[in-house]
């Protein structure tokens, strides 16, 4: 299974040549152009023949990290899954990230994620957002405590999964919605041209985005306006419970990257290394000033759309008949062949056999990972209730509105 | 009769004007048209009309009214579920198209279809973008539709039918939080006029007027209210555009007591047109407005339960007016 997702992989650039020979050329002029966007690391792989495979330069702490992060939110997750399905009193709930982390990981290693708000790179995120905000950095406590609706939640209770964001790293954060947040992440990138910031603006979306208007207003303004902006559409084959052919005509949907004369990359989403390239690619660019950049990244949720239908405590992944689903349903075999190029197995392999750390390393960087993950959710279980009359405030930046429930 | 549900009951409604109409088209996304009920066949509108006439769409609400709008130009019957998570995408195309071709055509323009706007506002923990429920108001105030918005099964099957056969554009909103009731509802097709509120009790001291998703919570109150003595009109209102002002008026004039119940913001809700249309032609009522205040819904239970108006509230309400 494994062979045929790698060749599938390894496929998918062909179909594409145009869009990567055309990404190609724009990294050969941002290369030779923009001395400053290139670093002297980064030189080393192109000399090793190894065009745009940063990762390989990276220092191995931050190697080190990038694991770290993906099996941080790995457990994250699932410790939230496991409270899903046998805390009667847990009120949470969740759209699972797990089998997507190498892409939030891939794409925010290549991001500025500390420091003032006015350098910090902003991530517009999904419905689906505790990978991303975990790899913009956004606490574990705080967020477990506000999926369960506590005062001291990342966001004081108002927002809840589906909402959370975190400014002290850039995260703006989720949406409920499909397809606005893109076209306003294209605004964040608009102000910084204007000002003449550094920063880039990413926006994670999903499959299912590619239907909506907002996919062609964030790309033919970002192209038109040669803005620093990366588009990262992952593509997990479904939106909610239809499969993406529903809703694009094309395989690949980096092919619409051509449309707009941008560039467009189809990357494994699995790999978090492959992904890292792709971003710091895209990112280099923007920075640089050469515009947008569409990253496709394919990639596959272990967990039903939402909430933890078909899971079982201390098993990872959902199986079986999802009633949500009604009409629709992922064959059991498609999500075991996913499982089987897990994005943690992946990072941890690459790592051991580049040298950056050993099994026993690797083991006891997820087992701390865990460990942090159950601790947040039991230090989030002790946290205090919402005052209700709270719901009057943060309307407006000053006050609160009048109870009106009462006539 | 059988007893069906909410979205057994509308989706009984649109098969049989299918069945009777082979032009007839249903848009949806991520919603199927599949709905069960005990001792009855399951309804499946993709399964019995095929894809042709019925379709999954890709996330685009604006494509989904847009595109029964353009059907109905073209002279054939449609209906679009627009879940509640896009409910207001499509605003625009219903506002300034929808809403004023057949004025600005002088006449000319004919458009025989249901923009079925699914709204939620009952869900704790949703917050936000999944919680609202303020498009009664938004809807109600476009010329040019109707905006209907059914509380019961039975009404809601007599409300859709009514409203795929009426020539203009309907929206027809569907609180969410209504689709676990269930209640006797007759299998043959029937109209339920787009006009009219249905009075749910009658009584002389005070009229409550409610609507949609706040219904089973204004009937929570009435009973209460009853069982100590009140004498309580309750009013669903049914239908925000046309509003049935003689109907309202009628019943305060005996009461001379008005009290609204909105989950609906405050502001401009509709009790607030309740309570000017009333207002402009009974003299010397008292009035009271119950409403979501003037906040985004936010997912903390405790602060969302406490601000979304309940029985309890309505009860102190009634009392104050009547008291």
């Amino acid at each position: 299974m494994t062979q045929t997702q790698s060749t599938e992989a390894a496929r998918a650039p062909a179909k594409n040549d145009s869009i990567h020979s055309e990404s190609r050329r724009t990294f050969m002029k941002l290369a030779a152009g923009a001395g400053a966007a290139v670093s002297v690391t980064s030189k080393l792989a192109w000399a090793n023949g190894e065009i745009g495979f940063w990762a390989k330069d990276l220092p191995s702490d931050k190697l080190t990290e990038m694991f770290n992060t993906i099996v941080r939110i790995r457990w994250y997750e699932r410790t939230c899954v496991d409270k899903m399905i046998t805390d009667p009193k847990y009120r949470g709930y969740n759209h699972f990230y797990p089998g997507q982390e190498a892409v939030a990981v891939g794409v925010c290693a290549a991001l500025n994620n500390k420091g003032p708000f006015n350098e910090l790179d902003l991530v517009y995120s999904t419905h689906r957002p505790s990978g991303h905000a975990i790899a913009k950095g956004a606490d574990l406590k705080k967020m477990a405590a506000e999926y369960e609706f506590r005062a001291t939640g990342l966001n004081g209770g108002y927002a809840g999964e589906m909402h959370i964001s975190d400014k002290s790293c850039g995260f703006i954060g989720a949406d409920g919605m499909i397809g606005p947040g893109h076209v306003i992440a294209t605004g964040s990138a608009f102000a910084f041209r204007a000002r003449g910031s550094k920063q880039v603006s990413v926006v994670f979306g999903g499959d299912g985005t590619y239907a909506t208007p907002h996919f062609h207003g964030a790309l033919n303004n970002a192209a038109l306006l040669q803005l620093p902006f990366i588009y990262v559409l992952e593509n997990n084959l479904y939106h909610q419970y239809a499969h993406y052919s529903y809703s694009c005509p094309m395989k690949d949907i980096a092919s619409a990257a051509k449309t707009y004369g941008i560039a467009g990359v189809v990357v494994d989403g699995q790999d978090v290394f492959q992904v890292y390239n792709a971003a710091k690619t895209a990112v280099d660019r923007a920075r640089a000033g050469e515009g947008p950049t569409l990253i496709e990244a394919k990639t596959y949720r272990y967990y039903n759309h939402w909430g933890a239908p078909g899971a079982k405590p201390g098993q990872l992944g959902a199986f079986g008949y999802d009633p949500l689903a009604i009409s629709s349903f992922r064959p059991e075999r498609e999500v075991r062949a996913w499982m089987a190029r897990d994005p943690v197995d992946i990072c941890r392999d690459t790592l051991i056999t580049w040298g950056v750390f050993d099994r026993a390393k690797a083991d006891a960087i997820e087992a701390a990972a865990k460990k942090e993950a159950i601790e947040a959710f039991e230090w989030a279980d002790k946290q205090p209730f919402c005052k209700p009359e709270d719901g009057l405030k943060n309307v407006f930046v000053e006050g609160a509105v009048p109870a009106r429930q009462f006539g | 009769m059988a007893r069906k549900s909410f979205m057994y009951a509308v989706l009984e409604a649109v098969q049989h004007e299918m069945r009777q109409d082979k032009d007839m088209i249903w848009i949806f996304e991520l919603t199927p048209p599949v709905a069960s009920t005990p001792g009855k066949p399951v309804i499946n509108l993709e399964k019995e009309f095929g894809r042709k006439r019925v379709v999954n769409t890709g996330i685009d609400e604006n494509w989904m009214a847009s595109c029964v709008l353009g059907a109905g130009l073209a002279g054939s019957k449609a209906v679009t579920y627009i879940p509640y998570q896009g409910n207001c995408m499509c605003f625009q195309v219903i506002q300034n198209h929808a809403g004023k071709l057949r004025h600005m055509s002088g006449g000319g323009a004919s458009m025989p279809v249901v923009f079925l706007l699914e709204m939620t506002g009952q869900t704790p923990g949703f917050a936000g973008q999944h919680s609202d429920y303020e498009i009664d108001t938004y809807y109600a105030h476009i010329a040019g539709v109707k905006t209907v918005v059914p509380s019961t099964p039975t009404d809601a099957k007599g409300m859709m039918a009514a409203a795929i056969q009426d020539p203009n554009p309907v929206c027809y909103l569907y609180a969410g939080g209504l689709r676990e009731l269930i209640e006797e509802v007759p299998d043959n097709q029937y109209t339920t006029p787009l006009d009219k509120a249905a009075v749910r009790t009658t009584g002389g001291d005070i009229t409550i007027v409610g609507s949609g998703g706040g219904m089973p919570e204004v009937l929570k109150a009435t009973a209460v209210l009853q069982k100590q003595g009140m004498k309580v009109e309750t009013i669903d209102l049914r239908c925000l555009k046309p509003m049935d002002t003689e109907t309202l008026v009628k019943s305060v004039r005996k009461t001379k007591r008005l009290l609204t119940v909105d989950q609906s913001y405050y502001t401009l809700c509709p009790g607030a047109e309740v309570i000017a249309r009333v207002a402009e032609n009974v003299t010397g009522a008292r009035y009271k407005r119950v409403a979501f205040p003037d906040a985004p819904p936010p997912a903390s239970p405790e602060m969302f339960l406490w601000m979304r108006p309940n029985a309890e509230h309505v009860v102190g309400a009634a009392r104050k007016l009547v008291g």
